[in-house]
């Protein structure tokens, strides 16, 4: 897929570095939060005593949690964060889009790789916001949920972790694969964060006695009705799955299993892990049998919504889920970049909850209206009353912890998604991933080595000729298959970043190759690189002995290579301010030349010139 | 009553709606296979010397180089001759005309979307440039170089394009779309062309697939006009669509290898020009029986070497001759004949970075090993 990754490794030592101060410095501005949150709060409370009586006066003694409300909240809340945890690995910055989404998306249709495509590249483009996002909105997450148990910010909460399910659902799991063959409950289907989405809209429901009952009346039904339809596509004929091995090679279930077996992961769970892929690739009939009927017969109980059939339905699906985390999902987070535990524990708690909704007792509490939010002021008062100091020190000192630490979840969300928002209004690539390939730039200042040669019009030019403007220099093979071109679209993409400032640069290629030292040659490579069309763009060439003599005053390589090979040649830049200093030097090695190491080059040439623009 | 509709209804529900997530197996059409192009693995020779490029390294991608090979007259050896300081993925495309001298264009690959040329005349000790063109053609005969060192190319785009000796550039002759316009060209209903050739006089001659039963498609470009040109084919073949599959010059006159009839149950017809190329000869046609070619050689006095799927090859010395079965093709991943200078004939068949000559000589029904290489291929080096 274009775009999708950085071709970096994923654990690019640069990169790397950068991700884990990333995380300190966020880290710390999140317990700052927290700690400034508990400040203000206990000295508005401190200090007001008139409004601690009035908060008195407001507090109303919390209702009673439904029961099944409270294990999807704090359930999926430790969940989310787990998952954020998982988010944090060193390697999920430049990993998540190649090792995690890419593979993913890699058998679903093309509108849902060129959809995922799109999340890939924004991802790719910068990857030490996009990763630290995605720690701190899933740990903000969870921990709104945990904390705020009651009212319209534990009910936000749920609306929060719905609409982060969805993306991730989409963009990260690729729907969960539902558009892929092989789909099976057993693996994952329809993807865990589409369950962090159930759970997170059931939180978000609003809690009145109609809702509750018709909860109770649908939940676990649903969760039936669910678990029918993917038993019978368990039993489809045709899919693989009754199959232990087919003409030598692995059925469906027993090649997931071995594929999840030989990733990596502590010895012991590998060896239970393959041992139960051999059992299903022995007995893959019985094993499937075994699934499709768990599967069908608790789907058909739960439909029955009878509480002395349910319970024993409830307590043996778990049981089966727990054991297909271990064995069939290998528990979801190992073998390299994992970020979830996969969809058995979602699952079970959305079952045992379906379980509690349905055999709890209308509570008495439910039928009177939804309490008032802690926060609140008193109903009459408008917006504008709220806002104003005095209720909004009325408000905080008659708030909850619960409630503060609620408000610090939400500033750890915002503090993840903050910088990636920002990120995403540059449509230059981080400039990280140019430094990871190359390293920074080397400060200079000494005079350039003067040159005088023909450009690709055959016009002379020279590095005196172009005094009073700053010069980006570079050196090009015109018949390069790999590097050079790259390095051209990067110079041409410096260029147009510099924007108005262009018109006091000179982006100046040397020919690298004195057998093809032509100005057909020169006309030929811009042409293929569209730098025809750029007005300070001169590419230069002479004789062979003028090329050598330049490229010894530059310490620049130029070496044949037996066999077909290109010319064997430095990857480098130069940067020359207005007076003909040189200022600063680059390794300009491309790397993998992706667009998103092309855009973050530019961007670092771009900034380079423009430094030297501003230096007197 | 209504709970067994329900539970019906619910079961069919998700019936549905596990057919629609599942994958049904469909019965599709395979398209037709492709007729596999000639391969640009190829030899040619002079009275000078003798070259062939193969290509080496890893099978296909950044790590496949096309090397070339040379064996001067009087020599018993192959030595590496590829042109330096150009990468070589893309495959080399050579043309000769005569003595020591030696054309050579690079065909686009990776980021390289036109084709350097280059060319030596001190048998590959030194290399000059020309001037790039715009993209040769995947054809062992997209480039020919006349008699006054003019150059003809075959695009890719279908344009014959001239470059002419101290011009820093080509010129568009022609193209595919007209040529097929022009009188010579209606009448034989051109389609592609493939090939692109001098006349020892210094016409340009283009060769291409025709629709119209019969006609050979060979044309020449003469007092401002182009001119159809091929041979007519007797009895038989004449009933049979040609495609033009080799034109270059040997033996001082043009040599041509046309594919006559449907793959499976067509024939190859080596043509020469004799009296000054008024006239074409032709070799008995060679039943490919279901193969199809799959590289060629030439010698400088006109023989002509076909390896065929299956490691089959046969050889031809003229017009006057017959075919003759070779021994079974030594084992290779690339492989290609080639007429030394002196006599007999060699296999060159390569693997990896090594290269394994096979000599037919003075045993005519086995292939002799006569020379092992090792080629310094810098492997990563267009990577």
């Amino acid at each position: 897929m274009p775009g999708m990754n950085s071709g970096l490794n994923p654990n690019d030592p640069t990169v790397v570095a950068a991700f884990k101060s990333a995380l300190i410095h966020q880290g710390i501005i999140a317990l700052l939060i927290f700690a400034l949150l508990s400040l203000a709060w206990v000295s508005v409370r401190e200090w007001s005593a008139a409004t601690g009586a009035e908060a008195g006066r407001l507090a109303r003694p919390a209702e009673p949690e439904p029961r099944w409300r409270q294990l999807l909240r704090i359930g999926f809340g430790i969940l989310w964060i787990f998952d954020g945890v998982l988010q944090a690995q060193p390697a999920m910055a430049v990993g998540l889009p190649s090792q995690v989404i890419e593979p993913t998306a890699a058998s679903s249709p093309a509108w849902v790789q060129h959809l995922v495509n799109w999340a890939g590249t924004t991802w790719s483009y910068h990857p030490i916001q996009a990763g630290a996002a995605a720690v701190w909105i899933q740990a903000g997450i969870g921990i709104w949920l945990l904390v705020a148990a009651r009212g319209p910010l534990s009910r936000l909460a749920g609306l929060a972790s719905a609409g982060w399910g969805l993306i991730v659902w989409v963009f990260g799991e690729s729907f969960g694969g539902i558009f892929a063959p092989g789909l099976t409950w057993l693996f994952g289907a329809p993807g865990a964060a589409a369950l962090y989405c159930v759970a997170g809209i059931l939180v978000a429901l609003p809690q009145r006695p109609e809702v509750s009952a018709r909860l109770r009346r649908w939940m676990l039904p649903a969760i039936g009705l669910f678990l029918i339809g993917m038993a019978v596509l368990q039993a489809w004929p045709g899919r693989g799955f009754w199959q232990g091995s087919f003409r030598g090679q692995p059925g469906t279930l027993a090649g997931m299993v071995q594929s999840m077996a030989v990733t990596s992961q502590p010895s012991a769970l590998s060896a239970l892990v393959s041992s139960f892929g051999s059992l299903v690739r022995a007995y893959g009939f019985a094993v499937n049998l075994v699934a499709v009927t768990v599967m069908a017969l608790a789907g058909v109980i739960f439909l029955t919504r009878r509480p002395r059939l349910v319970r024993p339905a409830v307590i043996a699906l778990t049981a089966f889920s727990l054991a297909d985390w271990v064995l069939v999902e290998d528990l979801g987070f190992f073998g390299g970049l994992g970020t979830d535990p996969n969809s058995m524990i979602p699952t079970a708690l959305l079952v045992i909850a379906g379980y509690l909704a349905l055999t709890s007792a209308p509570a008495a509490a439910e039928a009177t209206a939804e309490p008032a939010t802690p926060m609140a002021s008193p109903p009459s008062a408008g917006w504008r009353e709220r806002l104003k100091p005095t209720a909004l020190r009325q408000s905080a000192a008659g708030s909850s912890a619960r409630t503060m630490a609620s408000v610090g979840a939400i500033g750890v969300i915002i503090l993840g998604a903050a910088p990636m928002a920002a990120a995403q209004a540059s449509p230059q690539a981080s400039t990280i991933l140019a430094q990871s390939i190359a390293g920074s730039a080397a400060p200079l200042d000494a005079p350039a080595a003067p040159f005088s040669l023909i450009d690709q019009h055959a016009k002379p030019v020279s590095l005196a000729g172009l005094s009073g403007r700053a010069v980006l220099l570079t050196f090009l093979d015109p018949v390069c298959v790999t590097d050079c071109p790259l390095e051209a679209q990067e110079v041409r993409q410096a260029g147009a970043l510099l924007g108005a400032q262009a018109r006091h640069v000179a982006l100046v290629a040397i020919n690298l190759n004195p057998a093809y030292n032509s100005p057909g040659y020169l006309q030929a490579f811009d042409r293929q690189e569209r730098l025809t069309q750029v007005p300070n763009w001169h590419y230069l060439t002479g004789s062979p002995d003028q090329l050598r003599q330049v490229y010894r005053r530059y310490g620049v390589a130029s070496q044949t290579l037996p066999a077909g090979s290109m010319l064997g040649h430095s990857d480098v830049a130069f940067v020359i301010d207005r007076d003909g200093r040189m200022r600063a030097e680059l390794d300009f090695d491309p790397g993998p030349g992706t667009a998103a190491t092309k855009s973050s080059w530019a961007a670092v040439l771009a900034g380079a010139v423009s430094k030297v623009l501003k230096q007197p | 009553m209504r709970t067994v509709r329900k539970a019906a209804l619910v079961v069919l529900l998700a019936v549905l709606a596990a057919g629609c997530g599942s994958r049904v197996a469909t019965r599709t059409q395979l398209p037709a296979a492709p007729h596999p192009a000639l391969s640009l693995s190829t030899a040619l020779a002079t009275s000078a010397a003798a070259w062939a490029t193969i290509p080496m390294g890893a099978p296909a991608g950044a790590n496949l180089f096309w090397e070339l090979f040379r064996m001067p007259a009087g020599g018993t050896r192959w030595a590496l001759a590829t042109p330096p300081d150009v990468a070589t993925n893309g495959a080399l495309v050579l043309t000769t005309r005569g003595g020591q001298t030696l054309v050579a264009g690079v065909r686009p690959s990776l980021h390289l979307i036109f084709s350097p040329v280059t060319g030596t005349s001190d048998g590959g000790k030194t290399w000059t440039s020309s001037p790039p063109q715009a993209g040769l053609a995947n054809s062992p005969d997209a480039l020919a170089v006349g008699p006054a060192g003019q150059l003809l190319a075959l695009g890719s785009n279908g344009q014959a394009d001239v470059n002419r000796p101290g011009s820093s550039g080509w010129a568009r002759l022609t193209s595919a779309r007209a040529l097929a316009a022009s009188t010579a060209g209606r009448a034989c209903r051109l389609m592609a062309l493939s090939a692109a050739s001098y006349t020892p006089a210094g016409d340009p001659l283009l060769g291409g697939r025709c629709a119209r039963p019969g006609v050979a498609g060979i044309f020449a470009y003469r007092g401002g006009s182009w001119q159809a040109a091929g041979p007519v084919l007797p009895g038989a073949l004449a009933g049979q669509a040609h495609q033009v599959l080799r034109l270059t010059t040997a033996g001082g006159g043009n040599l041509a290898l046309l594919q006559v009839g449907r793959e499976a149950g067509g024939s190859l017809v080596a043509a020469w020009t004799v009296n000054s190329g008024k006239r074409w000869m032709l070799s008995p046609p060679l039943a490919l029986n279901g193969a199809h070619p799959v590289s060629t050689a030439f010698s400088h006095n006109g023989a002509v070497a076909v390896t065929l799927s299956g490691g089959h090859a046969e050889t031809i010395t003229g017009a006057t001759a017959q075919w003759q079965v070779l021994p079974a093709l030594p084992a290779g991943r690339a492989l290609t004949l080639a007429f030394p200078p002196g006599g007999g004939l060699d296999a060159l068949a390569a693997a990896g970075s090594e290269l394994t000559v096979w000599r037919l000589g003075s045993r005519p029904d086995a292939w002799v090993k006569a020379q092992a290489m090792k080629v310094p291929i810098q492997y990563g080096s267009s990577s």
